[in-house]
């Protein structure tokens, strides 16, 4: 598994969640991945771009289809689709492999100008995946449920969900059981994002990485944490799509409707494209004899012999 | 050496030495900025074995396995270092898992390249070897044909 690549420019988003009901953002995705091609981006699904957990079969296929046709053209450009694995497509990390123009990895780190930048789902850093995996998965299973009764379920649902992970950890906090040896000042985590998720980017960052990218949350947003590492979450294609661009180092960070009103880091436009004979046509009639001089005449003369 | 939200970070100077062959220390390290020269002393020369950029890792055979320095590290420009020490080391694995999976990736890719090296010498000195079988044989069927020649023309 390559996890290590240099792309000088790429577009990360991340929770797609293709194929789930609650989904809103058709139309987008394929604009996304046209934009892609139209300015020259790699692009990184960072983790559930397919709903593996709560997908419907029928809304996958609605969901996928109209950008399959896209891929194959990434290839022929040169560009390069990357899917990072997440919690609701955990499965897909028994094909970490290239699938197509699709490269399956479980993170990425991307070398882009001098930067070094981890592209990660960040449901590793979970505490709630991580100490109870059967309960998330639990509620993964209910949620699905939820999600055929209406969206209001699902939200009523997933607000349940979180505030009992909320009181399990401030109970466990309160008798010091919560307490682990790498609990870090809080507050300066994105607002609304548990401090497990500042804590693994901060673990990543230290070594060596000027930002970390993160989905998972659902929360976008943008910090800065401890050793000067940039944090990014592109949050979900459930409401606003956020996304990330990356060229020669640079980062941008915004909605994917600013995206795609005007890229950030534009590429200067290419010059027009000559043919080969115009071109030979131009390097033999141009120079000083060609406009005024007064030996043109003669020399103009003498080619016209060959 | 100073420590940072838990985290034990070295800053070296250029041509700063983070460990020396034979020292009996078991810290490993992660390089966060800068590079790092690994050398040994070869017969009484130093010989580069690696130049290390940025997120490499280095020093993990002392660690784990508890033997002296088998090279020494050095410090190209100004550098930055993540220190793991062995309880610290199983700490950042739990904490960023990822981190096992990287490191074991760098092990796997040294392991490769050393067997590269390795059928490369081995090639080099099999095709040496051959090269050797062969001249001798040319000498030998040379020397025979002229000696067949000499008879031929003593013959004559």
């Amino acid at each position: 598994v390559k996890t290590t690549v240099r792309e000088e420019r790429l577009l990360v988003i991340s929770d797609v969640h293709m194929g789930n009901r609650l989904l809103q953002t058709r139309r987008p995705f394929r604009e996304f991945v046209q934009y892609a091609l139209d300015h020259d981006y790699s692009i990184c699904l960072n983790g559930d771009g397919i709903d593996l957990a709560q997908m419907s079969l029928s809304r996958l296929m609605s969901d996928l289809t109209p950008s399959l046709g896209l891929f194959p053209q990434f290839g022929q450009k040169g560009a390069t689709i990357y899917y990072t694995v997440g919690n609701h497509d955990i499965a897909l990390e028994h094909f970490l492999t290239d699938v197509g123009q699709m490269k399956v990895v479980p993170f990425l780190n991307v070398l882009s100008g001098d930067r070094r930048i981890r592209v990660e789902h960040g449901h590793m850093y979970d505490a709630m995946f991580l100490k109870f995996p059967r309960l998330y998965f639990a509620f993964m299973m209910i949620g699905r449920f939820a999600i055929l009764v209406g969206p209001k379920a699902y939200d009523m649902m997933h607000r349940i969900n979180l505030a009992i992970i909320g009181t399990t950890e401030w109970i466990l906090a309160r008798f010091g059981a919560g307490k682990t040896e790498d609990a870090g000042e809080a507050g300066d985590a994105l607002a609304g994002e548990r401090e497990c998720f500042r804590k693994g980017a901060e673990n990543i960052g230290v070594r060596g990485f000027d930002a970390v990218l993160f989905g998972h949350t659902h929360l976008p947003g943008s910090r800065e944490f401890e050793h000067n590492v940039k944090y990014y979450n592109t949050g979900a294609w459930f409401s606003t799509p956020y996304c990330v661009a990356i060229d020669h180092g640079r980062i941008w960070f915004g909605s994917l409707p600013e995206l795609l009103a005007q890229d950030p880091f534009a590429l200067p436009k290419p010059e027009p494209r000559t043919t080969i004979a115009t071109a030979k046509l131009e390097e033999r009639f141009s120079g000083p004899w060609a406009t005024t001089t007064p030996a043109a005449p003669a020399r103009l003369a003498r080619h016209s012999r060959w | 050496m100073k420590s940072v939200a838990h985290h034990e970070i070295l800053n070296v100077e250029d041509g700063e030495i983070v460990f020396r062959e034979g020292e009996d220390t078991t810290e490993m390290f992660v390089l966060r900025e800068g590079q790092i020269e690994i050398v040994k002393n070869v017969a009484g020369h130093e010989v580069r074995l690696a130049l290390l950029g940025r997120g490499s890792f280095f020093g993990e055979m002392s660690l784990l396995e508890g033997l002296p320095r088998s090279a020494t590290a050095r410090a190209v420009g100004p550098s930055s270092l993540l220190v793991l020490r062995p309880g610290s080391l199983l700490l950042q694995i739990r904490r960023d898992p990822t981190f096992a999976f990287e490191l074991l990736q760098q092990m796997s890719r040294r392991i490769r390249e050393l067997n590269d090296k390795l059928v490369f010498k081995v090639a080099t000195a099999e095709f040496g070897n051959r090269l050797a079988r062969s001249a001798f044989m040319m000498t030998a069927a040379g020397e025979f044909a002229s000696s067949d020649r000499k008879a031929e023309s003593a013959a004559t």
